[in-house]
């Protein structure tokens, strides 16, 4: 059969959970309706109403000083799918991606952390205290991608993501748009999520595990039951792949994200948004709902889940919906969270590889609101085309699209559309800047370093007041760089507004997050906070501004330590140049955290107020935003063009891929301008060997903060710079941290004469 | 307690607890539904959210899934539901939780 370039192979699996080590054991497992549950043996869960999991057992799982649970299940996994990709060694190619969704990285590890600087005053050593606050931001959400890249690199460029429980399936987005976009030409890609105590309290709080383990589209479903694990895969061309010889296990076809903007925790009850991921990723595949012949199913076992995701189903598939069989292994291995896309995705490219449909483990008694084809034993069926879809808190829908090894993708193969920025908005604690006026906050007067005024006056709220701190400062941020009315569009019950939401984001909530262990030690697992829950997961501002503003398309977070800001630019850069999402607002936001100051005074020492002494500046507090359309779209929308975005340059180690920044236009005096978040000599050498190094600078962090969110203000600024000022052809900004690096050059937009 | 002080300190925890933010405590209706449209507008997230507080601030145990759903209803149906337990723990002797 004829083959496109487009075509991209599964090439590689690996997946690690409660039934299996393997990708072959877990499989084996699953098609015999095996289920994994037990009471939690890795802390205990003394006063959890429900402490039955799916917890892996038979691995081993340590590792350097720095490890956790999370990263050595996202290496154990991702070694497999590199191993069974043949990359392992001699087959690797020139450049390789990787791509690693989580949702709670460390967090066991930190909660033990936790339990020592939470002890009362006096109980605790102080040395004791400063040794464990030193190690307390050891696990972002970035550190098992660090891991994972450390074990099986060298990699061309790596990303750590989260949207809750569809991470996994946006990794492969993510790595698809990568290959698309012609950035490398293999990538790894999955999550991982071990279990921890913040996420077996805050499921049993929001009283959504059921007590006899995970029965979904059952009629007496109770709730979901936590699992853990890791799933890895590897796609790359599938010209390539035949060139080296490799067969395929299957092929990625179409994928899609779409975002609820309804609800933190409940799923939004007519389906309406993944029956828009599932129409727009069978788009992508080239495919009609006559061709699915097997769905894996988000199917958690929560009384709201399965009837919504039923709904969804039998909207997209129509009448095939009485034919095409459906199941979900949630009843099986549990609910793994960030890890469930990728993990399931090993599953349907098994299912597809062998023709065996796998069942629902722990369904008895099909529930007819949910009015599916169920599977209630694995059985043989030849399957050409597979659906899987993943759902997350705030409401993040993502759509894989899996086909046979020897289907050919009939849908279109997109070009990379032209990006430009169209409006900016930063909050610092000097104030709040939108439009052009962005440009003028390197010279901003801030007192303190808190944002010490009433931010009431700027949002909604009654609609507002599920937002935490950081979803605030985001939602300011990213209401004044859209403009255009978004949330008076949104308070007048207005349709949503097709635009994505990418969040930079360090460390997530962290003192929210000692606020929740803090509740859970002192009064028991009984009275965690439901209603905090939700803040603590990575991603959650993200989908909190979605669901402010009504914005309907890709939602997620990116973290990358202190270039947050420059990689989530990077994130939405790609989707609207992919064609993933017409307009996205990316913000990255540092709040205010005690803890995170205890620990910078801890690891840099106690006095950095002084900046005139050539030390570091006041981390602060902010949010920067720049609201990214495809050109095409700004134009027929006739949105405001700040700058069009002329080359997004990303590296991880390798710093020989910054001498691909080009040049400053017209030479260093022709109107160029270096914008950066933090003053740096890796930057200084980057402008130094790339010809930029004579051009005027601005260094944003001075006035707006030094923090892990300066470079999403420095965006801001750069391109309001570049919109205010006539004279400016080009804007370069860069961002090194730890040896990861990012420059995004802005160029002048100009209407192309017709 | 005096019936109308239990009420008034169930207003109290609904603004501060679920961020009722510029909500005066004293402008909610004894009667007005907590859920849905007019009323307070809460859904079943703050219904847990009030389920938890209730066993904590008042030393209740709270019943869970549908046969909770009646105490939920108001102001009154809360102070209601908090009264009787409390004069249940009372003759029983056993001790509140939390």
């Amino acid at each position: 059969m004829p083959r496109t370039q487009s075509v991209i192979a599964i090439t590689g699996l690996g997946a690690v959970t409660a039934l299996g080590n393997s990708v072959e054991e877990t499989w084996e497992r699953v098609v015999r309706g095996e289920r994994a549950f037990g009471p939690i043996t890795l802390f205990s869960a003394e006063g959890y109403r429900v402490p039955l999991v799916g917890e892996v057992r038979g691995v081993r799982l340590d590792g350097p000083e720095d490890f956790s649970r999370t990263s050595e299940l996202a290496l154990h996994a991702a070694r497999e799918a590199l191993g069974s990709s043949g990359m392992s060694d001699g087959g690797r190619p020139r450049r390789i991606g990787l791509v690693v969704g989580g949702s709670t990285a460390g967090m066991l590890e930190t909660e033990s952390t936790l339990s020592v600087i939470l002890s009362p005053e006096g109980a605790v050593d102080p040395a004791a205290r400063d040794e464990a606050l030193g190690r307390m931001l050891s696990h972002p959400l970035s550190a098992p991608t660090d891991r994972v890249a450390r074990e099986l690199g060298p990699f061309t460029r790596v990303r750590s993501l989260s949207s809750a429980c569809s991470s996994g399936a946006n990794a492969m987005l993510v790595g698809a748009t990568w290959l698309e976009l012609g950035l490398v030409d293999a990538v790894l890609c999955g999550a991982s999520d071990a279990l921890c105590r913040v996420t077996l309290a805050g499921f049993n709080a929001l009283g959504a595990l059921d007590p006899d383990g995970a029965r979904p589209f059952d009629r007496r479903r109770r709730g979901l039951t936590l699992g853990e694990g890791a799933g890895f895969v590897v796609l790359e061309r599938a010209a390539d792949a035949a060139a080296r010889g490799k067969r395929a296990v299957c092929t990625l076809l179409g994928w899609a994200a779409r975002a609820e903007a309804h609800h933190i925790t409940n799923p939004e009850p007519t389906g309406d948004a993944p029956s828009r991921a599932m129409r727009a990723a069978l788009a992508r595949a080239g495919v009609t709902p006559a061709d699915v012949d097997y769905v894996n199913a988000h199917g958690t076992g929560t009384p709201l889940n399965d009837p919504m995701e039923s709904r969804a189903l039998v909207r997209v598939l129509g009448e095939h919906a009485a034919r095409v069989p459906v199941s979900s292994q949630k009843g099986q291995f549990g609910h793994t969270l960030a890890a469930a896309g990728a993990i399931e995705a090993t599953i349907t490219a098994c299912a597809i590889a062998r023709g065996i449909v796998p069942p629902t483990g722990g369904l008895e008694e099909p529930d007819p609101e949910c009015p599916l084809v169920h599977v209630m034993r694995g059985e043989e069926r030849p399957i050409r085309v597979a659906l899987s879809s993943s759902f997350g808190f705030g409401g993040m829908d993502t759509v894989l699209v899996f086909g046979r090894a020897d289907a050919v993708q009939r849908g279109a193969p997109r070009r990379s559309r032209a990006v430009v920025v169209t409006g900016a908005g930063v909050i610092t604690p000097a104030g709040i800047f939108g439009g052009l006026d962005v440009a003028d906050v390197p010279d901003s007067a801030p007192e303190g370093d808190a944002i010490a005024y009433d931010l009431s006056a700027e949002l909604d709220v009654e609609r507002a007041r599920r937002l935490d701190r950081a979803s605030r400062l985001a939602a300011v941020a990213c209401e004044r760089a859209l403009g255009d009315g978004t949330r008076t569009k949104a308070l007048a019950g207005a349709e949503h507004v097709d635009a994505g939401v990418i969040l930079g984001n360090a460390f997530g909530a962290v003192d929210a997050t000692s606020a929740f262990m803090r509740r859970l030690r002192e009064k028991g697992a009984r009275f965690a906070s439901p209603a905090d829950f939700p803040s603590l997961v990575p991603s959650s501002p993200a989908g909190h501004v979605s669901i402010y503003l009504r914005l309907a398309g890709p939602t997620l977070a990116v973290a990358d330590l202190a270039t947050s800001g420059e990689c989530a630019v990077a994130q939405g850069y790609e989707l609207v140049a992919a064609g993933e999402a017409d307009r996205i607002a990316v913000v990255a936001v540092e709040e205010k955290s005690q803890i995170v100051d205890q620990v910078f005074r801890v690891v840099f020492g106690p006095d950095r107020r002084d900046a005139a002494r050539g030390e570091r500046p006041l981390r602060r507090e902010g949010a920067g935003a720049i609201a990214l359309a495809a050109e095409d779209v700004a134009i027929a929308a006739g949105l405001p063009i700040f700058a069009r975005i002329e080359q997004v340059l990303s590296w991880w180690q390798d710093e020989s891929a910054f001498t691909e920044v080009a040049p400053p236009p017209g030479g260093a005096r022709g109107g160029a301008v270096v914008v950066f978040g933090t003053a740096g000599a890796a930057i200084d050498a980057v402008l130094e060997r790339t010809g930029w190094s004579e051009c005027r600078r601005i260094s944003c962090a001075e006035r707006a903060g030094s923090h892990e969110a300066a470079g999403g203000i420095a965006v801001a600024v750069a391109a309001a710079t570049l919109a205010k000022d006539p004279s400016i052809e080009a804007v370069l900004c860069v961002g090194i941290a730890r040896g990861s690096g990012y420059a995004i050059t802005f160029g002048r937009w100009r209407a192309r004469s017709s | 307690m005096q019936r109308s002080d239990l009420k008034r300190e169930i207003k109290q925890l609904l603004v501060a607890e679920l961020n009722l933010t510029g909500r005066d405590p004293s402008s909610i209706e004894d009667e007005a539904p907590l859920f849905g449209t007019g009323g307070l507008g809460l859904d079943s997230l703050d219904a847990l959210q009030i389920a938890m507080l209730v066993e904590e601030k008042f030393g209740v145990r709270v019943p869970e899934g549908d046969e909770a759903r009646p105490m939920f209803r108001s102001v009154s149906s809360l102070s209601e539901f908090i009264e009787a337990a409390r004069a249940r723990d009372a003759t029983s002797g056993s001790a509140p939780t939390g």
